[in-house]
């Protein structure tokens, strides 16, 4: 069985680092990090990995220290790498970025289960995945919760508004993974040693991860980057701060705050007359 | 002339319209006015032929009822393969199409747009019709004046900017738009509007996906985005079993539901279908209690249009301070029994009965 999970390195928006005054990022100087989402895609691959003996491959797409990623999915027990950069990438929206996917992952073999996480912390879409499942022409379960694989079918549970859902699939199928599922091992002796040895032995390394350009998956560069991409952010706007006029009851004041509460008539009807 | 369209899904649950169409209705409105387009909304279900008069009555000119059996609840194939063929079946695509920040409709939309080729702008707040004019060296193709643009407006950078999105190169110019953000027109029973039927041919490979259960805790109650109070929850619990005392302060209210922050959904204390904020929901109650919560900007944008917020917190300089309402500086666990008594003491309170709130699940 052949599972892939497609991660994405993103801009670490808890450290200050790299976070320009008007709010924007320099992504040469911000601190990065594997995208939270992807994680728990991560450890659904690898759980396709323990209980079915799946071959996880990690694919990224971004500049290259995007690599970092790739080895961080590895020191966790992916088995492979791939890691599609290209200059001509830039200022690709969801769409270019799906086209470049799907022609990324036919290039690298014809997986069962797809894996992404459900979306990215800089882009926030959560339209990369299924905009891949349907270049794929691959059906798609989106906000998966949790899984299992029985003869060939995949059973998953979904989120959905007030609830969740339960769907049978058959394989190949795509699988987006919502932050309620399980959570991420931690790294395995194992897998951090064979990192550590790749980061030494270059034909290791070589054999373990591939580096690929638009080239290699044949993609039409008229598709990918700026020219593939019909959206461009033609404008911000810094969002301005909010001045509150909070009235603050200190300590154990909550007699004073119900009392207030009851008096303001836009709540008074919520809580009673008092 | 070929009609211009701003074309909204309207999503129904059992044969009800969910909230969100009526929204998508009353800003659809707006872009068809300022286009001179026509507004159509497309429901597809089983049986909901009803559902045409409340559409026309919140706004649509023209209603497109898909009505099929394997249509009642919604699958991505089937729906994708439906909504293309009535695309596909106009003189010319829609100048517009809007879908929720559902889960149904940030499923479906991203399908439809790689179907269509065309952008995409995710979980706007707000929409507008403008001209646009562009050049780039890098890519001379895209440069001109482009008169009718949608402004598609988001959040972006972890909600510190507003980006406005834009896509003229393609039509339709696609956006899927928060839950709760935008204002219904009020009914008007005397609109007239079409309604057609659309036809429905799938493809077996489209019922790949069977659904064996679903299950909405919610269904005949309230939802987050419905209920009228919401005490939320934040890592300031500190565990879990907070969210106990949260259910009890909710029971103090009718019509009411308990929320949280991400960082308490991330810790595995509450599921994620109770999470307020830029990745969870966007609600507007009328009362918003945010108990142990920071005020991150992140969970701001999802609940700072309630009527009235009440911070609970025991630093009196967390940022949540610099917009609510009514804040106490005080530990929680000491606060919140308080209120509790407070709240319950001297009148009858109707107490919500537990089925019409959101129970919290336990566990995976
Ligand atoms: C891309 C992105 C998307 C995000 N989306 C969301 C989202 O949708 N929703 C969301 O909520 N967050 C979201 N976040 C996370 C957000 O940035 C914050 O990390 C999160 O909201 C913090 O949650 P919190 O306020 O519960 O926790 P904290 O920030 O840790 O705050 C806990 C608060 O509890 C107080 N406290 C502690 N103990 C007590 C006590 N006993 N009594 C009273 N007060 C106490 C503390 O003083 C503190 O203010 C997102 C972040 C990113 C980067």
């Amino acid at each position: 069985m052949e599972s892939f999970v497609l991660i994405k390195q993103v801009p670490d928006q808890s450290s200050k680092a790299g976070i320009n005054s008007d709010g924007t990022i320099d992504r040469a100087k911000a601190k990065r990090m594997l995208n939270p989402f992807d994680r728990y895609a991560l450890e659904a691959a690898l759980q396709t990995k323990r209980q079915h003996g799946a071959r996880v491959t990690a694919i990224t797409m971004g500049p290259p220290p995007a690599m970092e990623i790739l080895y961080e999915a590895i020191a966790h027990g992916a088995d492979r790498g791939i890691l599609m950069t290209d200059r001509r990438l830039a200022a690709s929206d969801t769409l270019a970025t799906a086209y470049t996917l799907a022609q990324t992952v036919r290039y690298a073999g014809s997986p069962d289960l797809i894996f992404c996480g459900l979306q990215t912390t800089d882009g926030d879409t959560a339209q990369v995945g299924p905009q891949l499942a349907e270049r794929l022409g691959i059906p798609q379960v989106t906000y998966c919760e949790a899984f299992e694989i029985r003869d060939g079918i995949l059973l998953a549970r979904r989120a959905i508004e007030g609830g969740s859902q339960t769907v049978t699939v058959s394989l190949p199928a795509l699988v987006t993974v919502a932050n309620s599922a399980q959570r991420l091992a931690y790294q395995t002796l194992r897998g951090a040693r064979r990192v550590q040895h790749l980061m030494r032995d270059e034909a290791a390394r070589a054999e373990v991860i591939q580096i690929i350009n638009l080239d290699d998956v044949g993609a039409d560069p008229e598709r990918c980057g700026l020219k593939g991409s019909p959206t461009i952010v033609a404008a911000t706007e810094k969002v301005g701060e909010i001045g509150g006029n909070c009235q603050v009851f200190q300590g154990q004041s909550v007699p004073s705050l119900v009392k207030s509460l009851r008096e303001a008539a836009s709540i008074s009807s919520y809580i009673g007359a008092g | 002339m070929v009609q211009k369209r701003v074309l909204i899904f309207a999503e129904q649950v059992n044969g009800e319209l969910q909230p969100i169409g009526l929204e998508l209705l009353g800003s659809g409105r707006l872009l068809a006015d300022k286009l001179g387009a026509t507004l159509s909304a497309l429901v597809l279900g089983s049986n909901i032929a009803h559902l045409s008069s409340t559409l026309i009555g919140h706004g649509a000119d023209e209603v497109f009822l898909a009505d099929h059996p394997e249509l009642a609840q919604y699958r991505t194939l089937p729906y994708r393969r439906v909504i293309t063929d009535l695309i596909k079946s106009w003189p010319q695509p829609p100048h517009i199409i809007l879908l929720g920040s559902t889960t149904t409709g940030r499923d479906l939309a991203p399908r439809l747009a790689a179907y269509l080729e065309t952008g995409l702008t995710a979980d706007c707040t707000e929409l507008d019709i403008g001209p646009f004019e562009y050049s780039n060296s890098k890519d001379p193709s895209k440069s001109g004046l482009f008169p009718n643009c949608l402004y598609a407006i988001r959040p972006s950078f972890g909600e510190s900017l507003k980006a406005r999105i834009l896509g003229p190169w393609k039509n339709p110019q696609m956006a899927t738009v928060r839950p709760g953000v935008m204002v219904p027109l009020a009914w008007n029973g005397s609109r007239r509007g079409e309604v057609f039927q659309v036809p429905v041919q799938l493809d077996p490979s489209d019922l790949s996906l069977q659904i064996v259960e679903t299950v909405r805790n919610l269904s005949q109650a309230i939802d987050l985005t419905r209920a009228e109070v919401i005490v939320s929850g934040g890592y300031g619990l500190g565990s879990p079993e907070g969210f106990e005392l949260m259910e009890q302060l909710a029971a103090c209210f009718p019509n009411s539901a308990v929320g949280s922050s991400r960082k308490a959904v991330d810790s595995g204390w509450i599921p994620y279908a109770h999470q307020v904020g830029q990745t969870g929901k966007t609600v507007r109650p009328q009362i918003y209690i945010a108990c142990g919560i920071s005020g991150a900007i992140q969970h701001r944008v999802g609940m700072d249009k309630s009527q009235t917020i009440i911070a609970i917190n025991k630093d009196s300089s967390a940022p949540i301070f610099k917009f609510a309402h009514y804040g106490i500086v005080g530990d929680l666990y000491q606060v919140v029994p308080e209120m509790i008594r407070q709240l319950q003491q001297g009148q009858p309170q109707p107490q919500a009965s537990p089925s019409e709130r959101i129970p919290v699940l336990q566990g995976q």
